[in-house]
């Protein structure tokens, strides 16, 4: 399989939502996509099921400059600060959904075993180092094709992040974040300092050998832009599809 | 004490592998909104809108039957008809 890369850089939620849903729209024209980049300014995205403001304070992420987004897959809240995110779009596997998890968080434990760490598999969704979770996927199926689109911790600042996110009980907390410490790492926990672009190099190698792929560099022709620019303004940026739930 | 009859309201966080949040409106024992959150996976994931719907002007004694048939042909995880419909009951027991 010929898998084309796109070594991206960071940009606003809800252009990176829009451009994810575009590549998976244009598959057949496109063919198998990996996208590296990151969030500038920091965002919130939720899962698709989860309701905006029980998950986020939302006066306080306007306070911050955080973006705040809703994701067309489901999944949990995160908080897209320092972190590489990944995004790759394919044609759909024969079988369950839950089970072709496994096979694209493996291109996620090549990458970090490429920086020293024994990463695997967890639960539905997550890869753990040293039983934390580093990295946390999610996936969707639409046009003919499957969008499965992941993050992977190179830095954690769990204060920062309950700011922004609720807790079901303040006076909890604390206890909160304690907990969340005791179960996320980062690639810095881990002891490993690599730049974003170096990591981006790394999980494209990480890829390409889970997937046993052919990887190129080649950009997308522009009405993969202008439908990613379309979906941007018209669905991502929308009170309507963030808050609608 | 809990109405047997009329408008109350129920809700309920349950954690099944992952959350699910039931927030609803009962008319007696009938759901007459009811609005289904959480970090759960579903697909497709617009089926979700298709349940909520199934479950409007329904029975409590109605939900699991409801659920098998309108999750019937879905995949999920973190929440399944068993879960929903435990979250649903014990979101109706606590209404006010």
């Amino acid at each position: 399989m010929d898998l084309r890369v796109i070594f991206d850089t960071k940009h606003r939620a809800y252009w990176n939502m829009g451009f994810d849903e575009s590549l998976l729209a244009h598959l057949d024209e496109i063919g198998p996509t990996l996208r590296l980049y990151g969030w500038e300014p920091p965002a919130v995205s939720i899962g698709y099921f989860q309701s905006m403001e029980e998950e986020v304070n939302v006066d306080k992420a306007k306070e911050l400059g955080v973006d705040l987004i809703r994701r067309i897959t489901g999944g949990g809240a995160v908080y897209h600060k320092y972190e590489l995110t990944y995004s790759i779009v394919l044609p759909a596997f024969k079988g369950r959904i839950l089970d072709s998890y496994r096979v694209i968080d493996m291109a996620i434990i090549k990458a970090l075993k490429k920086l020293g760490l024994e990463a695997e598999h967890h639960g539905i969704n997550d890869v753990i180092v040293n039983g934390k979770k580093i990295s946390g996927n999610a996936q969707t199926r639409k046009y003919g094709g499957l969008l499965q689109h992941g993050t992977l911790l190179m830095d954690v600042n769990v204060e920062e992040m309950f700011e922004i996110l609720r807790v079901p009980e303040e006076k909890l907390k604390d206890k909160m974040i304690a907990d969340v410490k005791h179960r996320v790492t980062s690639l810095k926990s881990e002891g490993v300092d690599v730049e974003f672009e170096e990591l981006q190099k790394l999980m494209a190698e990480g890829f390409q050998e889970a997937l046993n792929a052919n990887i190129y560099e080649e950009d997308v022709p522009q009405k993969i832009y202008d439908y990613a620019h379309s979906l941007e303004v018209n669905k991502y940026a929308t009170h309507e599809w963030n808050f609608r739930r | 004490m809990q109405p047997t009859s009329g408008i109350s309201e129920g809700k309920f966080d349950y954690k099944a592998g992952k959350l699910i949040k039931v927030r609803a409106v009962f008319e007696g024992d009938k759901i007459k909104e009811i609005k289904i959150t959480g970090d759960f996976f579903l697909h497709p994931e617009e089926k979700i809108e298709e349940i909520e719907a199934s479950l409007r002007g329904k029975r409590i004694k109605e939900i699991e039957e409801t659920l098998r048939e309108s999750m019937g042909g879905a995949e999920y995880a973190g929440i399944s008809p068993e879960d929903l419909t435990y979250a649903i009951t014990e979101a109706w027991k606590r209404r006010k």
